[in-house]
């Protein structure tokens, strides 16, 4: 028994804010709101976009997993399916600058541009963790979908074989895709909350 | 050959042996991890099981992950090619650590880890032949970035009559990480605090250690927050938020890992729990486990913040701030320019400083002579806890104003401090220390207690940091001798101020009476309560009499002093009385107390001896006795061994358990001996983590 704990316990609310663990946001409540600065210079706000499915991608150029995702053209399909289902669809960047991951609005577009991504509306540049941390977000890729009354549908990994390995992409059951498909149906997201796989995110400690 | 060469030469052989013959496949390097293909045994006999082990060493910081990753992360994979007839089981998988990364947190290994399959040969499988075995082998290898790796390891293992030959030491390490079945009973709810795990371990000394449950499952609890650890009748309830999946009704599996620090490092045992879902857990008692990396720093700042204020509110106090009015004016007025008075503030500075300094080293001389005693200056300590608030309690009496301590040191101390001129500005900073121990004393009573506790750099800071507050009014004044004017006059509000303070001197006491009820329960507080109102009476004793005659004075002082030294005696027989002592439990070994008469007798009746050196603090030690001692094949062991048991307590720290510790190079316990019956034999040392197969064999091999 030390005093530690009871200062520590005093303290909590105000310095180690920061610090405590990620609470995770839920899904069939609605999604915490943001405001963050953007590749192309704009600000984008997410009640703005009320009326619209959202989905959110965390993401990490040089991050293994991403590059399966993004080399096999998997995610890009994703994201023109997302299209087809009018969703807006925002990448997320949440690595501290100088950190892997991180790079300019200038280097996003340039970066999509070479990885032929052409169904993204943005892409946003969260150097604080601001908004990573507001969704819990872990991993790159995380994956969110936020439905047009602003409720949070979807949250957890691409797919459902957590591999680095591209030849796994066909075998596994696309969470994003299931839970787009469903939304569009009316029908419940069969698998609303899965299992993130992907690199840690570099958050600005 | 001389008798020392040949048992250089025997034990040289008895080193290599077993790193040269144990079967291992050949080493595949990947740019973080170096990985191959171990054995338990040299050979495989046809329907035998072995283990198989995928051993990795991982360059520093870097971890490759356990079999649920956490927050991120990736479990290794063992994909098997072996022989038709060859069956290879799951992974048993050694207990995992923990690996923050900023709000990430990752169960996983760092540094050298094997991974363990069973593998079953046919039972046709011919003798002579060998068996080509192959695995691709995929892991995660992460820092602050991922890699991911794939390997592909081989490993001939030959197929014989019998299994037999050692096994390699990368599998012997790991089977001592692996998880043991749980001896205690285990539950979970989830509750909207979160998720409650409920551990039937008894009285378990739980409080100092680092307790952590790793469940087999993503998503079932929080990875990454405190869980919290309290204390019931049954035994203890771990208690995290709970995790992005949705609650289940099924059983919740994982394992429990104890970390416990003791004199001679860190120990982990780890128990595998299967905790089935019941409708609620009630928490008990809170808590608090050690912490770990983070908090201390954090608990650092506050104290020194702390420290500071309480060597400002020294400035008030009746003995020193008069002087320092007096000095300051005396500076202002006498002092000349303004560079020369400030010259005169950083001297003071300096001199207030090194003497907290000196302060400082002495407690910690103190501190580390006594912790080299076997004190424990530590809140875990029910005499500790019970000193300090009796420390408290006497502090507050004295600024309650019940009685004083000796003024003829404030008279010297005014002397010299109203000595003018320029040489003595440092000594008056020193002696503003000195000088004000009447009224400091009390408080820096309650600073050392507490920094008793310290690790000395924080230690050393914390009395700077008092140094710092005492002497920063004078410092301010004499670089601002305008702000002389708007100094309070002093007056009787001091003394009344002083009276104030008392209170929350004896508000703490009140805390520590509660932290002592939760340690040894109601006799812990009627002995403090007891003491509280011994050194009442001596203080009054000391202070009523303080103008009598020399005779009625001096007795009253000795009547004083006998009524401190029985209430700290009896305050240090308190965790004898009321800890739990490590004896309690278990039946089926019977023991005896060891002694070095006892030990010594039966070595020279030539009985073969089971030495066990334990405390009743020792998480490891109590552990170690339910899940590998007090076992039905280890008593059978024991009664057909004929083995005396004596058990060594060391919970008070005995010296004469002491230097047995030291002449096996331990600073502290656990440590278990086993002495076979010929009467030269030298001591098996046992590991300090037991497993009832690791004492059957202690007792088999020799």
């Amino acid at each position: 028994m030390t005093i530690r704990p009871l200062i520590a316990a005093a303290l909590a609310a105000g310095f180690l804010a920061p610090l405590a663990a990620l609470a995770a946001p839920e899904v069939g409540k609605p999604a915490p709101d943001f405001k963050a600065v953007a590749a192309d210079g704009s600000t984008v706000e997410l009640s703005a976009l009320r009326g619209k499915t959202v989905v959110l991608e965390w993401t990490n150029h040089d991050c293994p997993f991403v590059k399966k995702h993004y080399n096999s053209g998997n995610m890009q399909a994703t994201q023109a399916k997302a299209a087809e289902h009018g969703a807006v669809w925002l990448q997320v960047i949440s690595s501290e600058p100088g950190s892997q991951g991180h790079v300019s609005g200038e280097q996003a577009r340039k970066l999509n541009t070479e990885r032929k991504v052409s169904a993204v509306a943005n892409t946003l540049l969260d150097e604080q963790g601001t908004v990573g941390r507001a969704y819990a977000a872990q991993v790159t890729p995380h994956m969110y979908i936020i439905d047009a009354q602003g409720v949070l549908q979807y949250m957890g990994g691409i797919d459902s074989i957590a591999t680095a390995r591209e030849a796994d992409i066909p075998k596994a059951t696309n969470y994003v895709v299931e839970a787009l498909d469903a939304m569009k149906a009316g029908q419940a997201v069969p698998n609303p909350v899965t299992r993130a796989y992907g690199c840690t995110i570099k958050y600005a400690s | 050959m001389s008798r020392i060469r040949r048992a250089t030469l025997i034990a040289l052989s008895a080193l290599a042996v077993p790193a040269l013959a144990a079967l291992e496949g050949p080493q595949v390097d990947t740019p973080h991890v170096s990985a191959r293909l171990v054995a338990s045994s040299e050979s495989v006999a046809p329907g035998d099981t072995v283990t198989l082990g995928v051993a990795k060493t991982i360059i520093p910081k870097w971890h490759t992950y356990w079999q649920n990753p956490g927050d991120s992360g990736l479990a290794t994979t063992i994909t098997w090619d072996v022989p038709a007839g060859v069956e290879v089981g799951d992974i048993q998988w050694p207990a995992p650590e923990r690996h923050a990364l900023g709000p990430v947190t990752n169960y996983g290994y760092e540094g050298e880890v094997t991974l363990l399959s069973p593998l079953t040969v046919p039972a046709d499988a011919e003798p002579g032949s060998t068996l080509a075995l192959r695995a691709a082998v995929s892991w995660l290898v992460c820092a602050d970035i991922c890699i991911p790796e794939d390997v592909e390891l081989t490993l001939d293992l030959p197929v014989a009559a019998q299994t037999g030959g050692v096994a390699h030491p990368a599998i012997t390490a790991a089977r001592a990480r692996l998880p043991q079945p749980s001896p205690w009973a285990a539950r979970h709810a989830v509750h909207e605090e979160g998720v409650r795990v409920a551990i039937d371990t008894g009285a378990l000394p739980a409080d100092a250690t680092d307790l952590w449950f790793y469940p087999f499952e993503w998503g079932r609890i929080d990875h990454s927050a405190p869980q919290q650890l309290s204390r019931t009748a049954e035994g203890i309830v771990l208690q995290a938020p709970r995790g992005q999946a949705p609650a289940r009704d099924a059983p919740l599996g994982g394992v429990l890992v104890i970390r416990e620090q003791t004199a001679d490092g860190v120990l982990t045992t780890a128990f595998e729990l299967d905790a089935p879902r019941v409708d609620a857990v009630a928490a008990g008692e809170p808590l608090t486990p050690a912490s770990d990396g983070g908090a201390p720093s954090i608990g650092l700042g506050l104290a020194l913040l702390f420290a500071l204020a309480g060597g400002l509110i020294l400035n008030l106090m009746p003995c020193v701030f008069p002087v320092l009015a007096m000095k300051v004016l005396a500076l202002v007025r006498t002092g000349g320019d303004a560079g020369s008075v400030r010259g005169h503030g950083l001297a003071y500075l300096a001199g207030v400083l090194a003497s907290f300094a000196l302060l400082a080293l002495v407690v910690l001389a103190l501190q580390q002579g006594g912790a080299r005693l076997g004190w424990g200056f530590q809140f875990q300590s029910p005499v500790f806890v019970v000193l300090v608030a009796w420390l408290l309690f006497a502090v507050g009496l004295n600024l309650s104003g019940v009685f004083t301590i000796g003024g003829s040191f404030a008279g010297i101390g005014q002397a010299l401090t109203a000595r003018g001129g320029h040489s003595g500005s440092f000594f008056t900073g020193v002696l503003a220390a000195v000088v004000a121990t009447p009224c400091t004393a009390p408080f820096m009573g309650a600073a050392i207690g507490f920094a008793m506790t310290q690790p000395p750099l924080s230690l050393l800071l914390t009395f700077l940091a008092l140094g710092l507050g005492l002497a920063l009014p004078f410092v301010v004044l004499a670089f601002r001798p305008a702000l002389v004017a708007r100094m309070p006059r002093p007056g009787p509000w001091m003394e009344r101020f002083k009276q104030l303070l008392a209170f929350p001197m004896y508000g703490a006491a009140v805390w520590l009476l509660w932290v002592l009820a939760l340690q040894a329960g109601a006799n812990g507080v009627l002995v403090a309560a007891g003491g509280m109102l011994a050194i009442a009476l001596a203080a009054w004793l000391y202070d009523a009499t303080w103008h009598a005659g020399a005779r009625l004075r001096r007795s009253a002082q000795l009547v004083a002093a006998a009524l401190l030294v029985a209430t700290v005696a009896v305050g240090s027989g308190l965790a004898t009385q009321t800890v739990p002592t490590a004896q309690a439990q278990g039946a089926l070994l019977k023991h005896e107390a060891w002694t070095p008469q006892r030990f010594d007798a039966l070595r020279a009746e030539g009985r073969a001896v089971f030495v066990n050196m334990t405390a009743a603090w020792c998480i490891t030690c109590i552990v170690n006795e339910q899940v590998a001692l007090e076992r039905a094949e280890v008593a059978a062991a024991f009664a057909e061994l004929d083995i005396a048991y004596l058990k060594g307590d060391w919970t008070n720290q005995d010296a004469a358990i002491g230097e047995v510790l030291a002449s096996f190079g331990r600073s502290g316990v656990p440590l278990y001996l086993y002495y076979p019956p010929q009467r030269d034999a030298q001591a098996v040392v046992l590991p300090q983590i037991l497993t009832p197969d690791i004492v059957l064999n202690a007792l088999d091999g020799v």
